[in-house]
């Protein structure tokens, strides 16, 4: 339904993406996941016609989204990322002004129209101002303007921003009801979003599509992986190198020293897969003369797969793809160094800052 | 056929639309009652005021000059309509000024062109609205000029005024067409606004300036010249050339707004 194929975009000599390609299946939501700035937006344009791309292709019902807009407009509906509205129309006014301009025949405007407003429950706001309404009102009203025409393919661009819990779980659901009749593709920076609402994600970084895969696949990549973070006390060079030699062990990489005692140091070790290096790095550690003094196994979430994903050089510090505003809904993404508060530590001096 | 009335049924949704928000934006009724207070009072003026049309036909009259009577009729419009063209000077540019920048504040121009509707449907339909606003802006003064007109004797002939009146509706769809493409080109509403009084105003003089310049460029640049057009409708004079201008400048703005929307949809940044 939806195909895109090597999709770039330069705004002067500024890359917002790069090559994307993906394919999204009639019936099936894709979700769209990415830290602010990596390129969802303007993908989302490009798709709704909005934006032309600098090369590649985008097919949305089989015609190309620039060369053939106008057949592909008759098939979406878009919310952009601030949804258009006009302050000085009542919902009603406004929902069946959008169902004129998108051609739809006059004897199906009522019930389309009633039925959008019950879909985003807005029902008893229907003579309301939309100037008058509160941010989450004015998002549900986006959603209700882009499919009020039922359109084949839906566009929505960061869908639940400015709703409170309740209405994101509302939002969800009216998504999820949506599949099946229409093809839906939603850009979040939320994780949760993704994983409760997508069949599929693309998750996006600095304009790359890094991995497109189900939550559970992407999940399963490196959930069959185990992972310790260690603290050791003495020379890191030698750390190291001690635990390189264990064949169960696939990679190390140094975490930041901040908050510990001086000469101590703190390591992310990966397992290789379908093994459990964990009493093999603590006699190694041991046998070496270096004090151990933390030593825990975590579990790999889906939001490590997106840390591991769209952190650049995945070592040193890792907290630069948290985005500053979506604190409201979803946890920080956690780190690998944090992830050790989830599981007991087995020593007692935990970094303070891993609490929040 | 089908598409024609899917394109009718386009450019009427637009024109409800724009036409509700004049009549429900509280600006747009500020700058209203500044024409009707503006527009009653120079009619005052200019039939009752000192130098006005009943003292000057007083004075004739006293002076005994009765050879040469008042053309009061004629007095009248040209005199009225003229301010009114000159008070619509100020006055369209800041109607036409939030046409496109309002709706690419509000990200509505986004709704726009991701919907199945031509640019040049919403131009349309956005100008419709428009002039059709200025037009019921124009009504109430009707009831003033009705009094005038009812006490004049001889009976006024009413043909002159409906010329008058319609050449300042082409002159406003004139000025509203261009003021219009010019709020296409920019995000700013007060940008928008002195750009298109700066542009009304060149195209009002342009008539000075070209009688400076001589031969047929000078000619030429003189028949650009709103005022000169629009005199020659208040004088009673149906100037097909006048009536092509206007019409004109309107698909010259209606075409440009449809461009500029394009042009910005293809190279955006």
């Amino acid at each position: 339904m939806i195909e895109v194929e090597q999709l770039s975009k330069a705004y002067g000599s500024t890359v917002a993406i790069s090559d994307v390609s993906f394919k999204v299946e009639p019936g099936e939501i894709l979700g769209f996941l990415g830290p602010n700035g990596a390129g969802k937006t303007t993908t989302m344009r490009i798709l709704a016609g909005y934006l032309p791309a600098t090369s590649g292709t985008a097919r949305i019902a089989n015609h190309e989204v620039h060369s053939n807009s106008m057949a592909v407009r008759q098939n979406i509906g878009y919310l952009p990322e601030t949804p258009p509205l006009y302050p000085e129309m009542t919902v009603e006014a406004f929902l069946y002004f959008v169902a004129r301009i998108k051609g739809l025949p006059i004897g199906d405007r009522d019930r389309q129209v009633t039925s959008a407003m019950e879909r985003c429950n807005l029902s008893e706001k229907k003579n309301v101002l939309i100037r008058k309404l509160s941010k989450g009102f004015r998002q549900r009203v986006g959603i209700a303007q882009a499919i009020v025409h039922d359109p084949p393919v839906i566009i929505l661009d960061e869908p639940t921003v400015g709703l409170d819990p309740k209405q994101i779980i509302d939002v969800r659901n009216l998504i999820k009801s949506l599949a099946g009749e229409h093809t839906i593709i939603l850009s979040t920076h939320i994780l949760p979003e993704v994983s409760m609402t997508c069949d599929r994600i693309s998750i996006i970084n600095s304009g790359r599509i890094v991995a497109t895969d189900t939550p559970e696949n992407l999940t399963a990549r490196l959930a069959g992986q185990l992972g310790y973070a260690i603290e050791v006390a003495g020379n890191p060079e030698q750390a190291q190198a001690v635990l390189k030699k264990l064949n169960q062990v696939e990679s190390i990489k140094a975490l930041s020293t901040e908050g510990l005692a001086e000469n101590h140091h703190r390591f992310q070790v990966m397992a290789a897969t379908e093994q459990d290096p964990g009493s093999a790095i603590a006699w190694a550690v041991v046998n070496a003369n270096l004090g151990l003094y933390e030593l825990s196994r975590n579990r790999v979430s889906l939001e490590d797969v997106f840390i591991n994903l769209t952190t650049e050089e995945p070592a040193v510090e890792t907290s630069e793809p948290s985005s500053s505003d979506n604190d409201e809904e979803s946890p920080t993404p956690a780190t690998p160094s944090d992830a050790t508060a989830d599981t007991p530590s087995t020593e007692e001096e935990t970094p303070s800052d891993s609490d929040e | 056929m089908n598409s024609i009335t899917t394109i009718i049924s386009n450019i009427l949704a637009i024109y409800r639309r724009e036409l509700q928000s004049y009549f429900a934006s509280p600006l747009a009724y500020g700058i209203a009652t500044i024409f009707w207070l503006l527009a009653g009072f120079l009619l005052v003026i200019l039939v009752f005021g000192p130098q006005g049309l009943l003292a000057q036909s007083a004075f004739a009259d006293q002076a005994g000059l009765q050879s040469a009577p008042l053309d009061l009729p004629y007095e009248f419009t040209q005199f009225y309509l003229g301010l009114l063209g000159s008070l619509a000077m100020f006055i369209l540019p800041a109607l036409s000024m939030g046409l496109y920048t309002e709706e690419r504040k509000q990200g509505t121009l986004e709704l726009l062109a991701t919907s199945p509707i031509t640019n040049w449907a919403v131009a349309l339909g956005k100008l419709l609205g428009v002039v059709t606003f200025f037009f019921t802006m124009v009504l109430p003064l009707l009831v003033l000029e009705a009094l005038i007109v009812g006490s004049s004797d001889p009976p006024f002939d009413l043909s002159l005024l409906f010329l008058g009146h319609g050449g300042l509706m082409l002159l406003a769809a004139g000025v509203l067409s261009l003021g219009m493409f010019i709020s296409s080109l920019t995000e700013s509403t007060v940008l928008a606004a002195i750009l298109t009084f700066a542009l009304v105003l060149v195209l009002f003089v342009i008539e000075g300036v070209a009688s400076n310049i001589p031969g047929p460029t000078g000619e030429a640049i003189s028949h650009l010249s709103l005022l000169k057009h629009y005199n020659d409708f208040t004088q009673g004079v149906f100037d097909i050339s006048g009536l092509i201008l206007f019409l004109s400048y309107t698909a010259l703005g209606l075409f440009l707004t449809a461009q500029s929307i394009e042009a910005f949809r293809f190279q955006r940044n």
